[in-house]
């Protein structure tokens, strides 16, 4: 039927997650997102039900799909057994496969999400890496993270962490055979082809606003509209 | 509360948790922030308890907190994470142990999605052979760190000098347990004691002699919510929800949080800190706040490790009040002193919370 | 010699069909397996749409009886299916050779503690339909202290995955609309809510009773199914739902919570269904031999169903199907067992 809709069936998540929906409203009654956030699930799951093409596009260039926090608690209460929140991945994922996300501030996110997290996963084989997490980046982390910052292998070293030494250990320096066979893996499943496309997109969105690439990721991580917010 | 109703529950969600013989794998925010509870399960698993569980320094991370920032597609993930189970395959192993409760989420939803569809576990194989040369096996059990500690919990509290009682009144301490929506909301069957009850980290505190305090905001998630913490225009996310949980819990009086999720140990003691500067508003007596604990930092605790070795020193939310309640032998000038004794300096101590 | 028939069940379905079949003609057995006729309908106050008494009804059905023989305290101990009759042990040693059987368990009400998230078993104030509708006959207060402000949550249990069932319950939509008003009568300075998915008010007057509900009781209807129960320090609920109509997620805190607990088959119906290998549907109900035409008979000659064990029913059905039934079995008696001229 709907174009967009197929595609979207094309994700395992989206299979997974919508078995018809009846509109109970049991995922919004219990979703984080949804007190925080101008959000409402349930209505998300009805509009990706309905196959209706213009909406779905219009939810995949909108800020709502990214509200969502990917916690499941919608999925373990929905009487239909759907997940919301599996059908929300889904909809991020065809939103960023079709370039659609570059249209919404929270959307816009992922230049940023994807060149640190994707960049320490390649380079060191985690999704954090301690080196990287700024203090300045970073303030909640508070004034015991200062100090560990400034002293970092002399705590890691009392806590019993193995930073970035060969061997097993928590923070061990993983052998660069192991980040290669992730290098291949992001290769051969398509996950290089979407990071390059996102950076490509940023560094694009970046010249087109007159910025640097330092002054977009800032950008990125600050701004934010009054209008998400559920008041 | 009728007790009764809970224990029927707890009974109907038992799970398998074999003995011994783990493939550990490791979790990217814990090796972060609290490296110390890794090191104290392995201590405890091996050396107190004699159990096989053993690490190769050739795992890497789930991308799980890729994943669910939406920056790798399912079939990357999937890769990442048949060929974890393609090492454990290698050295031998059956069963599979992980620290990060976003981890134990993913594999639990990857299996699934495999027995649904095994047209994709196929091409994942396919993925894996063409990228890294190795082929998989599906575990035969698959658990979370604290499954194994919640199996071994009555020999802990054989081997315990200490229990979660204060010492001073003789009553035991209000234990509030905050277990990760990862653990139980996705599969509740693969939880032990399900989504709505989760019987894991209560087991301990049973064990160990503490109070459970039940509060009506106990099952809302601690707000991680991936890219709502790590881009800065998005963290009130994260701040509303933990306060959330703080404003329902407070009149309960908890003495301590115990929490089994990597980043719930993080942002329950971080968000605390952060709404006493804002806020100036702490949840525990006197201007401290309640210090949030890993099952790990508890399990040692009772058993006797210095708090300073098992990492409480990098929390924000200082543990001396339940340190002392409990009656633990601590030395306070070595708080943050390095290995040997070695003087690394110290935090600012902030004026807003202890 | 009178032909005989074996009622299994002294519910309503079984009552009649039991009255009906004695005055045909025909030697007539019911069993029922607890100490006292009725089935649910003993342990009801009032009926719907219009507030009839369920204890005249009941004294109606028993009276009506007559000479039929009741065993109570009897149960099956087993039943087999000879060439044109049926060999049954009761639970009291007794053998019986009945020329039709009438199948007539009833139905057994969902166990609410297992829609855990709700909290019934756990929480003090949570309590179900059922034992409402005791607390309404017998007066007594227990739980239920001067409550100000009430819930009723609908299809629990029902049109539910999760805990594997599917189906609608069909009455409790009514029932909940029925009981919310009497929680009205009873303390008229409270507030009461009921939490819906879907209003089936189907039947005639149903659509008075919701309209009465609204105007004359002030009940407040939100469509929004519940999520999750908690409880505070003062032991007042907080419950979960999202408004759908306005599509807000809301938190209400409540005194008193009726979970609406559903239809499910009975399970001492399906233990006799098992010994007579009778085949179910899907949904867990007894299966018919046409569910059209022919929702009275089942696969087997003889053996007949009648009320709610093949699917949830309203009283006034349940008696109807119970009457098709004494009609089906007559039928059948006479024309496998022809009078000799």
């Amino acid at each position: 039927m709907g174009i967009l809709y197929d595609r979207l069936c094309q994700d395992f998540r989206l299979r997974e997650g919508l078995n018809a929906c009846i509109n109970c409203g049991t995922c919004t009654a219990i979703c984080p997102a949804a007190e925080f956030y101008k959000y409402d699930p349930r209505s998300i799951m009805d509009i990706v039900q309905s196959q209706d093409d213009e909406a779905i596009m219009k939810l995949l260039k909108s800020d709502t799909i990214w509200y969502c926090g990917e916690c499941m608690s919608c999925m373990t209460r929905c009487p239909r057994k759907n997940a919301p929140g599996l059908v929300v991945m889904a909809l991020r994922s065809l939103s960023v496969e079709m370039g659609c996300y570059m249209e919404s501030e929270k959307g816009r996110q992922q230049y940023l999400l994807s060149k640190d997290i994707c960049g320490n996963v390649l380079k060191y084989g985690y999704c954090v890496y301690p080196r990287e997490f700024k203090y300045q980046a970073h303030l909640e982390a508070g004034p015991v993270w200062k100090w560990e910052e400034e002293h970092m292998d002399d705590v890691y070293e009392r806590l019993g962490a193995n930073l970035d030494k060969p061997g097993p250990g928590a923070e061990r320096k993983i052998p660069q055979e192991d980040l290669d066979d992730l290098k291949r893996i992001f290769d051969v499943s398509g996950g290089t082809a979407r990071m390059r496309a996102v950076e490509d997109a940023g560094l694009k969105k970046a010249e087109d606003l007159g910025l640097t690439e330092q002054e977009y990721a800032e950008k990125v991580y600050t701004e934010c509209n009054e209008d998400h917010l559920n008041h | 509360m009728i007790y009764e109703g809970k224990q029927k529950i707890w009974s109907d969600y038992q799970k398998d948790i074999p003995d011994d013989h783990y493939f550990y794998v490791r979790s990217c925010i814990r090796q972060a922030f609290f490296p110390a509870s890794e090191a104290a399960f392995l201590d405890i698993t091996r050396n107190k308890l004699g159990r096989d569980v053993f690490e190769t320094e050739h795992h890497t991370t789930c991308g799980g907190i890729a994943y669910h920032c939406d920056v790798i597609p399912q079939e990357t993930s999937m890769t990442i994470i048949a060929r974890q189970f393609a090492l454990m395959h290698k050295y031998g192993y059956e069963n599979f142990v992980c620290s990060c409760v976003t981890s134990f989420g993913l594999y639990c939803e990857t299996l699934e999605t495999w027995r649904e569809f095994p047209e994709l576990k196929e091409k994942i194989a396919e993925n894996l052979l063409k990228s890294c040369n190795l082929e998989f096996a599906v575990p035969k059990v698959l658990i979370h760190s604290s499954d194994l500690i919640y199996k071994f919990r009555s020999r802990i509290a054989g081997q315990a000098k200490y229990k979660l009682v204060d010492k001073n009144t003789g009553r035991p301490l209000r234990v509030v347990e905050h277990i990760g929506c990862h653990y139980s909301k996705m599969f509740p069957s693969k939880g032990v004691g399900g989504a709505e009850y989760p019987y894991v980290l209560i087991g301990m505190i049973d064990a160990w002699g503490g109070e459970i305090i039940d509060y009506p905001e106990r099952r809302h998630c601690c707000g991680f919510g991936f890219r709502q913490y790590f881009i800065q225009s998005n963290r009130g996310y994260s701040l509303a929800n933990s306060n959330k949980k703080f404003e329902s819990m407070e009149p309960y009086e908890p003495d301590m949080i115990i929490t089994n999720c990597p980043g719930c140990s993080y942002f329950l003691d971080r968000w605390q800190y952060v709404i006493a500067d804002t806020q100036k508003k702490t949840y525990g007596k006197n201007g401290h706040g309640i210090p949030v604990f890993t099952y790990e930092e508890v399990a040692g605790l009772v058993m006797g490790y210095d708090p300073w070795d098992l990492g409480l020193q990098t929390h924000m939310v200082g543990p001396e009040p339940v340190l002392e309640k409990i009656g633990i032998d601590y030395s306070p000038d070595a708080k943050y002193k390095g290995v040997g004794g070695k003087d690394i300096g110290c935090p600012e101590c902030p004026a807003c919370l202890k | 010699m009178e032909k005989n028939v074996l009622i299994i069940g002294g519910g309503p379905a079984g009552l009649e069909a039991a009255s009906i079949l004695q005055k045909s003609g025909y030697s007539v057995t019911l069993i029922e397996k607890t100490d006292h006729l009725g089935g649910h309908l003993a342990v009801w106050d009032r009926l719907f749409p219009k507030g009839q008494s369920a204890e005249e009804l009941l004294y109606r059905l028993v009276d009506n009886l007559g000479p039929v023989n009741c065993l109570l305290n009897t149960d099956i101990q087993s039943i087999n299916v000879l060439d044109r009759s049926f060999s049954v042990i009761l639970s009291n040693g007794n053998i019986l050779l009945a020329d039709a059987v009438l199948l007539a368990c009833g139905f057994d009400l969902f166990k609410a503690e297992k829609k855990e998230e709700y909290g019934y078993g756990i929480y003090d104030n949570v309590i179900t339909n059922a034992d409402l509708e005791r607390y309404f006959q017998e007066g007594d207060g227990g739980r239920i202290i001067n409550p100000k402000k009430i819930g009723f949550v609908h299809c629990v249990g029902s049109r539910d995955e999760k805990v594997g069932n599917l189906s609608c319950s069909k009455v409790c939509c009514a029932t909940a609309v029925k009981q919310a008003c009497e929680m009205k009568q009873r303390f008229p300075e409270s507030e009461v809510f009921c939490f819906y998915m879907d209003l089936r008010m189907f039947g005639r007057y149903y659509e008075d009773m919701y309209l009465e509900a609204q105007k004359k009781y002030g009940i407040r209807f939100i469509r929004g199914r519940v999520s999750e129960v908690s409880e505070k320090g003062d032991k007042t609920l907080l419950v979960k739902a999202e408004d759908t109509l306005s599509s807000k997620p809301i938190m209400v805190s409540l005194d008193l919570l009726v979970l609406m607990a559903g239809i499910r088959p009975s399970a001492s119906g399906r233990r006799v269904g098992d010994m007579l290998h009778l085949m179910n549907e899907e949904d867990g109900f007894f299966s018919t031999k046409d569910s059209i035409y022919s929702q009275q008979k089942s696969d087997i000659p003889g053996l007949f169903f009648a009320g709610a064990g093949t699917g949830p029913k309203t009283i006034p059905e349940t008696l109807n199907d119970a009457r098709s039934s004494a009609l089906e079995i007559d039928r059948y008696l006479k024309s496998n067992f022809p009078k000799k001229k």
